[in-house]
């Protein structure tokens, strides 16, 4: 049985669990209560204990869709960002693209389409 | 990664943990997947990847710019600060009112993330911190500490190719990079390797300051329960 966090114990919770180093907004993670997964009937990959499956932080992050984006050097012309601001930057079909880690410390997932491919960044 | 799988682009959320890493799981099957290696943990689609697994890098945006002045850069609706201010997403105009996202540099685990936890690899401390990089053969971590001790610039061998592996001087990420030279030394804040080439604001200039085409292995920063967990039996630099 996956165990369900309460919200008592979500607001205790501090937020250092992605693999890199990540800010996260502890007064949104904590103040929220974590959804259900809905999962599947398996099956498991061989070594996956589904047991230890926690659903602390279902719901409380949204996963950027890229739509538009700019060229970086416009976006830093016009103030938008500024030279030492933290991006991460992943190569796609149609080049490099730069996202924010401030923002990715919330969506963690972005999802898009360049150059006619797809591409995911996770953080 | 790739999140098209037989041809139909599937839509990822994170929902929960695992390991004390986020997991993410796709809408269309609700298969769960590692979102380190893109490997399917649960669900009908387990056996299936969303390789190639290709690298995020973290930068700021002189360097960037400086790496590739094409670079896109997508803004979501999200706050952010720029130069200690913070801005709302798109329109990039000051929103006081949202709340400030902070760094965690002696962020410790909590109840709720250690009861996700396996067995733990005990030869580093949970929470320290690393370049983790892996290849088809080869996975290996370097203590943030141990690049520090050789000079914050060393070259290694992955695989029979050489690496720069360094901590860049001005994010102060680590990184690494393949490269045609066999040692490598600080001088301010440029690298300087042994066959004239210099990592300069995270780019590889020849003598003349021409920018050189660059690959890495496979990288992240991250903490070691996590580098580890996700690839037991895991090399570690230096020890």
């Amino acid at each position: 049985m996956m165990p369900q966090i309460s919200p008592a114990r979500v607001r205790n919770v501090l937020c250092a669990a992605a693999a890199v180093v990540v800010m996260f907004s502890y007064a949104a993670f904590a103040q929220r209560e974590s959804l259900p997964i809905d999962l599947p009937n398996g099956p498991a990959k061989p070594g996956f204990d589904v047991k230890r499956l926690s659903n602390v932080g279902n719901g409380h992050f949204k996963t950027f869709y890229v739509t538009q984006t700019q060229p970086l050097q416009q976006a830093l012309n016009e103030g938008k960002v500024a030279a030492d601001t933290r991006v991460l930057v992943l190569s796609t079909a149609s080049g490099k693209l730069a996202l924010l880690t401030d923002q990715m410390s919330f969506h963690h997932l972005a999802q898009g389409t360049a150059g006619g491919r797809t591409w995911m960044a996770t953080f | 990664m790739v999140p098209t799988i037989d041809g139909k682009m599937h839509h990822f959320n994170n929902v929960g943990l695992y390991d004390a890493l986020f997991i993410m799981q796709d809408s269309e099957t609700k298969t769960l997947w590692n979102h380190i290696t893109g490997e399917a943990l649960y669900g009908p689609l387990v056996g299936r990847s969303l390789g190639p697994i290709g690298n995020l890098l973290p930068t700021n945006v002189k360097e960037a710019l400086e790496s590739d002045p094409k670079t896109q850069v997508a803004i979501s609706d999200r706050p952010y600060y720029v130069a200690s201010k913070l801005v709302s997403g798109l329109s990039g105009t000051p929103d006081p009112g949202a709340p400030r996202n902070r760094l965690a540099p002696d962020a410790q685990l909590n109840d709720s993330f250690i009861q996700t936890l396996g067995k733990e690899d005990t030869r580093r401390l949970r929470m320290d911190m690393g370049l983790g990089v892996w290849t088809d053969k080869t996975t290996r971590y370097y203590p943030m500490s141990v690049i520090r001790d050789r000079g914050r610039a060393f070259v290694d061998h992955i695989d029979g190719k050489r690496a720069l592996i360094y901590i860049d001087p001005e994010t102060n990420n680590p990184a690494a990079m393949f490269v045609d030279a066999s040692t490598a030394r600080f001088e301010r804040d440029d690298i300087r390797l042994d066959n004239g080439t210099v990592v300069r604001s995270g780019v590889l200039v020849d003598h003349r300051g021409k920018p050189q085409t660059t690959h890495g292995p496979q990288q992240m920063f991250t903490r070691w329960y996590g580098f580890a967990l996700t690839f037991p039996g895991t090399e570690v630099f230096g020890q």
